[in-house]
C-alpha cells in the first residue's frame, strides 16, 4: 500500500481529476471573467480592450456597487447578531424538551428551509402586498386602521422586509446546525458543571458554547458567504428596488451583464465580487481561528 | 436467416429515413397558448406543419422581460432559436444585427403583405431588412365601462380630470389605474407621453439623445414634475413599484381596477376567456389625456412598431425559416384581428363583429395627427434604457426629485452618445 502511494503516477491519477474539475469549474471561469472585465463587450458582437476602465468606474463612480456591498454587510451583521443568537437560544430550549415535542417543533421550524425559495418569496411578496396582503390587514384588525404600508416598495421598509424574508428562510438551517451541535455536547460535562455549582448561564458561556465553537465557526462562515451571494430572493421580490435600496451584488452584476448589455462591466463586477468574498471569508476564518486558538 | 436480417435492417433504416423530421426551434414572449397572440401563433404553426409534412415546431415562451434576457443569453451562448419574435429597437435588434446573429431579409419578399407605411423600415439597419414587423403599438388607457358607470365617472380628456377620478374609485374600493410598474418601461413611456403633453413635440426626445437639446431643459423637467403629480395623485395602488405585468393585467381583468395603461397588444382582453363575460363586454380604451396648460394634443399619439420576427443567421434551415416567415406574414394580420389578439402592423379590414375596444383602437390610430416613433428608452443604448428605467423607479418612489431625475437622464444620454 505504501509503495502504491509512493508511486507518482498513482498519485497523479488520483489527484489530477480533482484538480481538473477545480480548474474547469473555478479557475477557467474566473479567468474568462478577468479577461472580459477588461473589455467593453456587450455579450455578443465585437468588443475592445479598455484596460482597467470598468474597474475604475465601479470603484470610483458606481454608487450602486457600494450600496449592494453595504446591503450584504448589513445582512451579514443582522444574520450574525440576530438570527444566530435566536437560533441558538431556541435550539438550547429544544434540546431540553421531550424528544417527541422537540422533533415536532424542529420540523415546524425547518419547513421554510425545505420549501423552494420561489415559493417562499412569492408567499412573502403576497403577505407584504399593500392592496391584498395579510400583514396590512392584520395591522388593521389590531387597531392600526390608517396604516397601509407598501412594505417592499416603501424606501423606509423595503430593506427591512427583504432582510426579514432572508432571515426567516435561513432560520431553520441555523437552528438545525445548533441543535445538532448541542446534541454532541456530552451530558456528563454539563452535569459536572452543575454539580460544581454552575448556573445555566455559566454552563453555556463557559462550557457549552466553547465546546460548540467549531459548529459556530462553520455557521458564521456559511452566513458570510450566503449574505454575499444573495440573488434569487431579491430578483424575485424587489429586483433591487425601490431605486437601489435593496440591491445586492449578484443581482446587480446579472442586471448589468444581461439586461443592460454591459457584459464586460458585469464581468468586472464579478471579479471584484470574488475578491471581496474571498477576502472577507479569509478574514472571518482568521478571526475565528485566533479565537479557537485562544480557547 | 442472414438475408432476412439484412432486409429487416434495411427496412428499419429506410423507415427511419422516411420518418425523419425537421424540427424548427422557435421562441416568443406569449406563454398563454390558448388565448390571444399565443393562440394565433399556435394556429399558424399547426397550419404550417400541415402544409409541410415532416416539419415539427418546438416553441419556448416566457413573459417579455425574462424572454429578452433569455434571448441575450442564447445569443451569448450561440444557441439562438431558428425563428423568434423580438423587437425592432436599437436596444434589442441592433446588437443582434451588429453581432451578425440575425439573417438579412429581402424587402421585396414581404412588400406584398400590406404592411403599414414605415413599419418595415423600422426593421432596417444599415439599409438592410432584418425582421418583419408584426404589431403597431401605441399608448392608451383601457377602462372598464361598468366600473366607470358605477362610480359615476366619465372618460377624462385632461390629466387633471383623470387625477380627479381617483377618489371616486377609491370610495368604491376599486384601484383607479394599474400598470406594470415593476418592469418600469411602462413608466418610462408614460413619462415620454407627459413630456409631449407639456411641449407638444415628439421630436424633443430624439433631439436630446442627439445632443441637440438637453434632458435638463425646462420642458423635460416640467414633464418629470407632471409625472410625479400623476404617480402621487392616488390613481395608482401603493404596490405600483412591485406590481408586475401579469399582476396588473389580472387586477384589471378581474374588475379590481378601473383602468389599465398599456398598448394595443392587450386588445385581447376583450376576448380573454380567463376573465368574466361582464368584464369582456365592458372593456374599452381612450386616448391618453392632455394637460390643461400643455401644448400636446389628444391626437398626438405615442406610437411605434415594436414587435417583429427574425431568423437566426446560424439556423440550419434558413429556407424553411423564410418560408415560415412568409406564411406568418400572410396569416397573422387576419387571424390576429379576427381573434382580437393584437393590432397588426399590416392593413386590416374593420368588421361589424369587431369588439368595441378593437373599434376604438382603430379610431385612435386613425385620428392620430402626429406619432412619436420608437419610445425614448429604445432609441439609444441598452445601458441608457436600463438607466432610464432605474431613474424612473427612483422618481416614482420619491427617492429623487424631478430635477435630479433629469440630471441623471442627461448624464446617461451624454455617456450613451459617446458610445454610439
Amino acid at each position: 500500500m505504501k509503495g502504491l502511494f509512493g508511486n507518482g503516477k498513482v498519485i497523479a491519477a488520483l489527484v489530477v481529476p480533482g484538480i481538473a474539475v477545480m480548474v474547469f469549474s473555478l479557475v477557467v471561469p474566473i479567468g474568462f471573467s478577468v479577461y472580459y472585465g477588461l473589455t467593453d463587450w456587450a455579450g455578443f458582437g465585437k468588443f475592445h480592450m479598455i484596460g482597467l476602465a470598468n474597474y475604475r468606474d465601479i470603484i470610483t463612480a458606481d454608487p450602486v456597487f457600494w450600496r449592494a456591498l453595504m446591503n450584504a454587510l448589513i445582512l451579514m451583521v443582522v444574520t450574525i447578531c440576530i438570527q444566530n443568537p435566536a437560533a441558538f437560544a431556541l435550539a438550547a430550549v429544544l434540546s431540553h424538551l421531550s424528544s417527541r415535542f422537540s422533533r415536532a417543533l424542529r420540523t415546524v421550524y425547518f419547513v421554510p428551509a425545505v420549501l423552494s425559495l420561489v415559493v417562499i418569496t412569492k408567499l412573502w411578496v403576497s403577505i407584504f402586498n399593500p392592496t391584498y396582503g395579510i400583514l396590512n390587514k392584520l395591522l388593521h384588525v389590531i387597531g392600526f386602521t390608517g396604516v397601509n404600508i407598501s412594505w417592499l416598495s416603501n424606501p423606509h421598509t423595503a430593506l427591512g422586509s427583504v432582510l426579514w424574508i432572508i432571515l426567516w428562510q435561513g432560520f431553520g438551517w441555523a437552528l438545525l446546525f445548533y441543535y445538532t451541535g448541542l446534541m454532541t455536547v456530552p451530558k456528563e460535562i454539563e452535569e459536572a458543571a452543575r454539580v460544581d455549582g454552575a448556573g445555566w448561564f455559566q454552563a453555556y458561556s463557559r462550557i457549552i458554547i466553547p465546546f460548540m465553537f467549531p459548529v459556530i465557526s462553520a455557521v458564521l462562515v456559511i452566513d458570510v458567504i450566503s449574505s454575499l451571494r444573495q440573488m434569487e430572493m431579491i430578483f424575485l421580490s424587489t429586483e433591487g428596488g425601490p431605486g437601489f435600496l435593496t440591491q445586492f451584488v449578484s443581482v446587480y452584476l446579472y442586471q448589468k451583464a444581461f439586461v443592460a448589455g454591459a457584459y464586460g462591466y458585469g464581468n468586472a463586477l464579478s471579479v471584484l465580487f470574488v475578491v471581496v468574498a474571498v477576502g472577507l471569508t479569509l478574514v472571518v476564518q482568521q478571526v475565528l481561528r485566533r479565537n479557537d486558538d485562544a480557547q | 436467416m442472414k438475408k432476412l436480417f439484412i432486409v429487416a435492417l434495411a427496412l428499419c433504416i429506410a423507415s427511419g429515413l422516411w420518418a425523419q423530421t425537421t424540427t424548427l426551434k422557435m421562441a416568443d414572449p406569449h406563454p398563454d397558448r390558448t388565448n390571444g397572440w399565443g393562440a394565433v401563433i399556435e394556429q399558424i404553426n399547426a397550419e404550417f406543419k400541415a402544409a409541410n409534412p415532416g416539419v415539427e415546431i418546438v416553441t419556448e415562451s416566457y413573459p417579455d422581460q425574462p424572454f429578452q434576457q433569455k434571448i441575450k443569453i442564447y445569443a451569448t451562448a450561440k444557441q439562438l432559436p431558428d425563428v423568434f419574435k423580438y423587437w425592432s429597437f436599437s436596444t434589442l435588434l441592433k446588437p443582434l444585427v451588429d453581432g451578425g446573429f440575425v439573417m438579412e431579409l429581402n424587402k421585396a419578399d414581404f412588400a406584398k403583405y400590406g404592411y403599414v407605411p414605415g413599419s418595415l423600415e423600422s426593421n432596417v439597419w444599415g439599409g438592410k431588412l432584418y425582421g418583419i414587423p408584426v404589431s403597431a403599438d401605441f399608448w392608451v388607457i383601457y377602462y372598464n365601462k361598468k366600473l366607470f358607470k358605477d362610480a359615476g365617472a366619465t372618460v377624462p380628456t385632461t390629466v387633471e380630470d383623470l387625477m380627479g377620478l381617483a377618489p371616486k374609485f377609491k370610495a368604491k374600493g376599486i384601484i383607479p389605474i394599474v400598470t406594470d410598474g415593476k418592469d418600469a418601461w411602462p413608466l418610462s413611456i408614460t413619462y415620454d407621453v407627459l413630456c409631449e403633453r407639456v411641449n407638444g413635440d415628439f421630436s424633443r426626445q430624439q433631439a436630446a439623445l442627439d445632443r441637440k437639446a438637453k434632458f435638463t431643459d425646462p420642458d423635460f423637467v416640467e414633464g418629470a414634475r407632471q409625472y410625479v403629480k400623476f404617480i402621487q395623485s392616488g390613481l395608482f395602488a401603493d404596490d405600483l413599484m412591485v406590481s408586475d405585468y401579469g399582476a396588473s393585467r389580472n387586477l384589471f381583468g378581474q374588475g379590481k381596477a378601473a383602468m389599465y395603461i398599456m398598448g394595443p397588444w392587450e386588445m385581447g382582453l376583450a376576448t380573454d376567456s380567463n376573465f368574466s363575460d361582464e368584464f369582456r363586454a365592458n372593456v374599452d380604451a381612450f386616448k391618453f389625456p392632455v394637460l390643461k396648460n400643455g401644448k400636446g394634443k389628444a391626437d398626438d399619439l405615442e406610437a411605434w412598431f415594436g414587435g417583429n420576427y427574425v431568423i437566426s443567421s446560424a439556423s440550419k434551415y434558413r429556407d424553411l425559416d423564410l418560408k415560415y416567415l412568409k406564411y406568418y406574414a400572410q396569416r397573422f394580420p387576419g387571424l390576429a384581428w379576427e381573434k382580437g389578439a393584437a393590432f397588426p402592423a399590416q392593413k386590416v379590414t374593420a368588421r361589424d363583429s369587431d369588439t368595441p375596444v378593437a373599434k376604438t383602437l382603430l379610431k385612435i390610430l386613425a385620428d392620430a395627427k402626429t406619432t412619436s416613433g420608437t419610445t425614448t428608452i429604445d432609441r439609444s443604448t441598452p445601458q441608457f434604457k436600463e438607466d432610464h428605467q432605474n431613474f424612473i423607479r427612483e422618481l416614482s418612489s420619491a427617492l429623487i426629485t424631478p430635477e435630479e431625475f433629469c440630471k441623471k437622464i442627461e448624464a446617461s444620454a451624454d455617456k450613451a452618445s459617446k458610445q454610439n
